[in-house]
Formats: structure tokens, C-alpha cells, sequence
């Protein structure tokens, strides 16, 4: 039984990596043949510069929250709620910012009150050991509340005021490259997030912590033989989910310099594909990276396609890709090996 | 006085001590407890929040800073409020603002059975939003399109079971599609069914922003339905848009579902699946059909709430639909997942949905604060922990012995 999926996630990773390599191809000999035909401008449209640029600026939000959602579920503890994180932190970090006046001050307020959120997440599942799954709803449903509730008292609407965006970081010459331009005249929180996804990579496999991380979420059992307290390494990985969640939101806040709390709030379900990211990603930070690319990827595309009229298709319908291709991607995914302990309580035996 | 106070406590004490040890009514504690301790933190946050509110005429103003909402008449308009002041004298229980909480309580009683059926399952149904809303928007097409194929009394009898039907049919196809993904592609339903709600909000804007738009209206709607195609109002006068036919309905959906988990065979596949889902398969049960079934049962439930959130309370198919389906995930909860307790639960949320409309009006307070009580509530509720820990610490010196038992409730 679990032999025959365990087998499935490659295979499934495969196979999708394989379909949208195929597609790009595809659509890149359509783009040799025939230029002018609708494919060959879809080709151009993918491959152009500015569709790369709003690929990394969507990717962000994502992968910060994807990074953290590892370190808390390889840890044991599933953090259903980072998309509560991100919304708590957009909001803060743009109030923060704007009490303090130094965008990088809000930033600040923003991953400590997604920290501090996270932190009422572990001191909930792992002290009083509630559903980690029910507690994350509840941290996003909080979030939900809290941030628009917030924004109303202190600005009188659903949309705070505007304090600005971070603006980008140019390097002279290499920006003007075609296709890969934008990689070099982007947002800092662009290159912040490549920072993330090696810093997280190189903690968890190669720091003593990230073994411990791996372990409580793996073995605990064997992490407490070992005399580590395995509660406190999994407070520290909640935490950790927080503030990187917290970096994803103030820079999502930051890239177009305000908080707007309508519907589902300016974060839309990110927090959600970034779980995705990461089961896709098969918890390895690049892994998550790449994935985030994927739905980002379709997410950029799916802008160009509304400002372009490449085809006819209505607006709204334009938008559903980017949640399609995630539903479609954790149909082939599918079970993923999630770590052995996970969503269980640990209680040690000395207690 | 002070012995009176004594034996207050007494009692609170060994209510607490109770919740450590039994399991009767251990959930309704839980939940009462819950509530309470929600309303509590939400004064909290409406003092702080009015503390960073700045507003022309404050209510308390201490040294420098400026207090600007009460938060204990925030909490007296939120409840008393939404049952139009039972206290003032002259009440009716036919006032509008009560219409407007029995209204909210109806669409509750939906969408908290249809994750409460789900729960029970073992399947975590946060879809029962999009489920409404596909439900809600077939139902209103339903209706527009069948309303000039029948005429006079034929329409009044027909139409509105007609709009139900459809609302069920939209939401049980529309659950059945994360059912279908969770037993045959292993698919998280957490996850597919917050995409499909974004997907469902899309899906619908488009249809009636395009191809079903009311020409004559500036709002994203369809056209208007026929008088015959709604809920006509029993008792309560017809402008509050409640109807106690729909009331009725809910509380029939109550007691089958009730019915269904209890006294039939679905019903304890059901259970058994969500309880103890390897011994369900060894014991016989299809798991993969028992989750799709109950994911598009519990998808129907919710299409129906849509369905009577059109028929009743808007009388179109408008976007930017409530989030009722939200709410029903803290109705469920709230209620233990249990049919017959979502009821209460249900008019407990239709007191705070409809009394914050009077917060808003009465106070400057946003309405919005319904929003951060209904991830409180879950969170309270989901550790019971919390509260069989206090009712374990007090036991413990209640017998201020060293032998004071390893508690029942230990291991859940």
C-alpha cells in the first residue's frame, strides 16, 4: 500500500515538470515557425522580461511563506494558517511603517506580529495539543478578522493609506539583458527571498538545529532519548514559520506600498499555494522555489494575458489559472510522505 | 454577600473540575467556556482598538490619549441589539432587527450542518463557501429560466422547490469535485476546496458581469427574480426578507441529518470512516465512495444554503456573497459537529452577524469585529486542553493529596 505511493510523488513531480517543459517548447517552435500566430506571441509574452520581473515579485509572498510552513511541519507541527501569518504581517508592517516613517521599521513590526501569531499557534498545539489543523484555520480566520478590523479603526476603510513600496535594486548593464533582465532590476525583497530559500536549505541540512528540526518531526522519540527537549525545538521551527511568513507578507505589503483588506484580503489564498509550493517542492526550500515559480509563473502570465489582447477570454476567467494549476498539481502530487509525527501530539516520558 | 460569592465560585470550580473528568456535557462547557473567553479577549481588543481609533467625540479620555469606543457598549449592542432590545419594553419578537438574526441564523443552519456532516466524515470541508455560492448562482439561473414556462399559482408552488433543487444539484456537484480529487487522487481537501472557493467567486463574477447580467442594473447581478420565484414571508412583515418557511426548512435539514448520521447505514459508514477510517475499510466500507458521498452531500447542504441566501434574503444572484460558509466552519465547531447542537450555534452566530450591524450603527465599532470573534471561537474551542488542564489543577487541591488521580480526560 505505501510502497505503491511512495512511488507516486516522483513519478507525479515528473510528470508535470515534463508537461510544462513540453508546453514551453511546444510553444517555443510555434514562436519559429510562425511568429505572428497566437502561440508564437504567447511564447513571447512567457518569455519576456517583464512577464520574469512579475514572476519574482509574486513569487515572494509565497516562498517566504512556503519556507516557514517547512521548518514547522518538518518539525511535526502543520501550519495550516500561514496564510493568516501573511495577512497579520501585511497589515502590521504597513502600520508599522507608517507610524514609524522607515519602511524597514515596518518590515520589522510585520515579521514580529506574524511571530507573535505563530507564537500563540505553538503555545495552542503544543502546550494545550489542539488540532493543528482546526488551530491553523483558526490563525487564518483571525488574521482575516483582525487585519481589515484594524485597518478600519485606524484608516476608516479596508484599505490603509499608502506608505510606499521598497522600490528595486539595479545592477547597472546586467539589468538590460533580454529575458533574464529582471533579474537584476528587481525589489530587494526578491533578492531577500533567494537569501531565505539558501539560508533555509543550508539550516536544515546541514546545521545541527536542522537536524533536530527533521528529528522532532521524524523520531521524536529518538531526539528525546538524545536529551534534546523536542517541545521547545518545535516552538522554535513554529516561530521560525512565523517570521519568515512575516518577511513574505510585509514584502507582499511593500511591493505596492499598502494593505487592502476586501474579500480574501490583498494576500488571495498565497499563504494556501504555498503549502502546495512546498508538498510539490517535497520540503526542500529550492524545491519550493521552483514549484512557487510554476504558479507564479502562470500567475504573471495570466496579468500579461488581461492587458494583452492575445485572446478573448474574459478577465475573470483569465484568473482562475493560477488555482487551477494548483488543484491540478496536488491531483498528480498526491499524498505526499508527510513527516512521521506530524500533527501528533509528542509528550515526553520524564513529564 | 461574601458567602454567596462563595458558593459562586464553589459551583464555577467544580464545573471546571467536571470538564477535566467527564465527557457529558462536556462539550457544551467547552463551548460556553469558549464563548466566553472570545468575548473577553474581544473586549480587550475593541478597548485597545479604541485607543488607536481617533474620533471627534471620545468616550473616555485618559491623560493624553482618547478612548473612543465603550468597549461594554459594544458588547450590550451586539447581543441585545441584534434581539431589538428585549428589555425597552414594547419588544415584539416580530422586530426587524430579530427578523434580520433568524434570517442569518437560517443560511447558518446550513452552512454549519454541511461542514458538520463533512467533520463526521473526517474530511475538513472549508469549500462550503464556493459550494454555496455555485449552489446560489444555479439556483437563481434555475429559477429565471424555468419562471416563464410556468404561470399563476403553478409558478408560486413550483419555483422556489425548483431554485432548491438547483442549489443542491450546484453545490453537491460542485463538493463532489474535491471528493472525487481526495479518493482517487489522494488530493488534501483542506487545500482543494479553498482553491475551488476562488475559483467559484471567479467562475460566478464572470457569468454575471457576462452572458447572465441584468442589463438594467449597475450591480454585478442577474436580472431580478419573479415575486412567485421567492420565500414569501409567514408572520414577519415581508421587508425584512426572513422567512419562517426557510427556517422550517433548515431545521428539516437538521433533524435528517441528524437521522442519516444516526439511523442509517451511510450514516455509520460515515462516522466510522471519519472516526477510525482503517477500521472502517477492514469492516467493508468503500472509503472512496464514502468520501466522495459525503463531501458531495455535505457540498448539496451548503448549495441549499445558497439556494435560500438567493430565494430569500436577495432575490438575485449578486457577487461579493457573504461568508456565510466561513462562518458555518465556527458554527460546526462551536456546535461539537453535532446536527441538533449547529442550531444553537447557528442563532448564537446570526446574534453576532445581525448585531453588528447595530455595533456599526450605535458605535463607530467596524463590523468587522464578527470577523476576529469567529477565529477566536474556533481557536478556544479547539483546545480543550486548556480547560481540562484548569479543571486538573484545581482538582488536584481540591484533593490536596499526592494522590490525586491521573485524570480521565488525560489522553483524549
Amino acid at each position: 500500500m505505501t510502497e505503491r505511493f511512495d512511488g507516486v510523488p516522483t513519478s507525479g513531480r515528473a510528470l508535470v515538470a515534463m508537461a510544462t517543459a513540453l508546453l514551453l517548447a511546444g510553444l517555443g517552435v510555434a514562436a519559429l515557425v510562425a511568429p505572428t500566430s497566437g502561440p508564437g506571441r504567447l511564447f513571447g509574452l512567457v518569455v519576456s522580461s517583464s512577464t520574469l520581473g512579475a514572476t519574482l515579485r509574486l513569487s515572494v509572498p509565497i516562498v517566504f511563506a512556503a519556507i516557514g510552513g517547512i521548518f514547522a511541519e518538518k518539525s511535526g507541527v502543520i501550519n495550516i494558517g500561514l496564510e493568516g501569518l501573511l495577512i497579520i504581517a501585511a497589515f502590521a508592517a504597513v502600520f508599522g511603517a507608517d507610524v514609524t516613517g522607515s519602511l524597514w521599521l515596518g518590515f520589522l513590526v510585520g515579521v514580529v506580529a506574524a511571530t507573535a501569531l505563530a507564537g500563540l499557534f505553538a503555545v495552542v498545539c503544543i502546550e494545550f495539543r489542539a488540532d493543528q489543523i482546526i488551530a491553523g484555520l483558526a490563525v487564518w480566520l483571525i488574521a482575516l478578522g483582525l487585519a481589515p478590523f484594524g485597518s478600519q479603526v485606524i484608516y476608516g476603510g479596508p484599505n490603509t493609506d499608502s506608505v510606499g513600496t521598497l522600490g528595486t535594486v539595479t545592477v547597472p548593464g546586467l539589468a538590460d539583458l533580454p529575458v533574464v533582465g529582471a533579474l537584476f532590476d528587481a525589489s530587494p525583497a526578491v533578492y531577500l527571498m533567494f537569501l531565505a530559500v539558501g539560508a533555509a536549505w543550508y539550516t536544515l541540512n546541514r546545521t545541527t538545529f536542522g537536524r533536530w528540526v527533521r528529528a522532532a518531526g521524524e523520531n521524536p522519540k529518538a531526539l528525546d532519548t538524545a536529551g534534546v527537549d523536542v517541545s521547545r525545538v518545535r516552538y522554535a521551527a513554529v516561530l521560525l514559520s512565523g517570521a519568515f511568513s512575516g518577511m513574505g507578507g510585509a514584502a507582499l505589503a511593500f511591493s505596492i506600498g499598502q494593505f487592502t483588506g476586501n474579500g480574501p484580503t490583498m494576500v488571495n489564498g498565497k499563504g494556501f499555494i504555498a503549502i502546495v509550493a512546498y508538498l510539490f517542492g517535497n520540503y526542500n526550500p529550492v524545491g519550493a522555489l521552483l514549484s512557487t515559480a510554476l504558479f507564479a509563473g502562470l500567475d504573471a502570465v495570466q496579468l500579461r494575458l488581461q492587458t494583452s489582447q492575445l485572446y478573448a477570454v474574459p478577465d475573470s476567467l483569465v484568473q482562475t489559472i493560477p488555482f487551477v494549476a494548483v488543484i491540478v498539481v496536488l491531483a498528480f502530487v498526491g499524498r505526499t510522505r508527510l513527516p512521521e509525527a506530524a500533527g501528533e501530539h509528542y509528550e515526553s516520558g520524564e513529564e | 454577600m461574601s458567602a454567596d460569592e462563595g458558593s459562586w465560585r464553589e459551583t464555577a470550580r467544580r464545573r471546571l473540575i467536571e470538564l477535566g473528568q467527564t465527557s457529558v456535557g462536556e462539550r457544551v462547557l467547552i463551548a460556553a467556556s469558549a464563548l466566553v473567553l472570545s468575548v473577553l479577549l474581544g473586549t480587550v481588543i475593541v478597548f485597545v482598538a479604541g485607543l488607536l481609533a481617533t474620533c471627534r467625540d471620545p468616550v473616555l479620555t485618559i491623560g493624553g490619549s482618547t478612548l473612543c469606543y465603550d468597549p461594554f457598549y459594544v458588547f450590550d449592542r451586539l447581543f441585545l441589539g441584534a434581539l431589538g432590545d428585549p428589555f425597552a419594553g414594547g419588544w415584539s419578537p416580530l422586530n426587524p432587527q430579530f427578523a434580520l438574526t433568524l434570517r442569518e441564523t437560517t443560511v447558518l443552519v446550513f452552512t454549519g450542518l454541511s461542514v458538520a456532516l463533512a467533520f463526521r466524515a473526517g474530511i475538513f470541508n472549508i469549500g462550503t463557501q464556493g459550494q454555496l455560492v455555485i449552489g446560489g448562482l444555479l439556483s437563481a439561473l434555475t429559477v429565471l429560466w424555468a419562471a416563464p414556462l410556468v404561470s399563476g399559482g403553478l409558478g408560486a408552488v413550483l419555483l422556489v422547490p425548483l431554485g432548491i433543487l438547483a442549489g443542491a444539484v450546484g453545490g453537491g456537484l460542485y463538493g463532489a469535485i474535491p471528493g472525487a480529487l481526495k479518493a482517487y487522487a489522494e488530493a488534501n481537501e483542506v487545500i482543494t476546496t479553498i482553491m475551488l472557493n476562488f475559483v467559484a467567486v471567479l467562475v460566478a463574477r464572470y457569468l454575471v458581469t457576462g452572458p447572465f447580467n441584468d442589463p438594467n442594473s449597475q450591480a454585478n447581478q442577474t436580472p431580478p427574480l419573479p415575486a412567485a420565484g421567492r420565500f414569501p414571508s409567514v408572520v414577519f412583515d415581508p421587508r425584512t426578507d426572513f422567512s419562517l418557511l426557510a427556517l422550517g426548512l433548515a431545521l428539516v435539514f437538521v433533524a435528517g441529518v441528524y437521522y442519516l448520521l444516526t439511523a442509517t447505514a451511510f450514516g455509520y459508514d460515515l462516522r466510522t470512516a471519519g472516526l477510525q477510517p482503517a477500521a472502517a475499510e477492514y469492516g467493508g466500507v468503500d472509503a472512496a465512495r464514502t468520501v466522495v458521498s459525503s463531501l458531495t452531500l455535505s457540498g448539496a447542504i451548503g448549495g441549499v444554503g445558497g439556494a435560500v441566501y438567493v430565494l430569500m434574503i436577495l432575490g438575485t444572484f449578486q457577487t461579493g456573497v457573504p461568508s456565510y460558509g466561513f462562518d458555518g466552519i465556527t458554527v460546526s465547531i462551536l456546535a461539537g459537529n453535532n446536527p441538533v447542537g449547529v442550531v444553537f450555534a447557528a442563532l448564537l452566530f446570526g446574534v453576532l452577524k445581525s448585531g453588528s450591524t447595530v455595533v456599526a450603527f450605535a458605535t463607530n465599532v467596524p463590523p468587522q469585529l464578527v470577523g476576529v470573534l469567529r477565529g477566536l471561537i474556533i481557536l478556544f474551542v479547539a483546545m480543550p486542553e486548556l480547560f481540562r488542564l484548569i479543571g486538573r489543577r484545581l482538582a488536584a487541591r481540591e484533593e490536596e493529596s499526592a494522590t490525586a488521580a491521573v485524570g480521565g480526560g488525560a489522553d483524549d
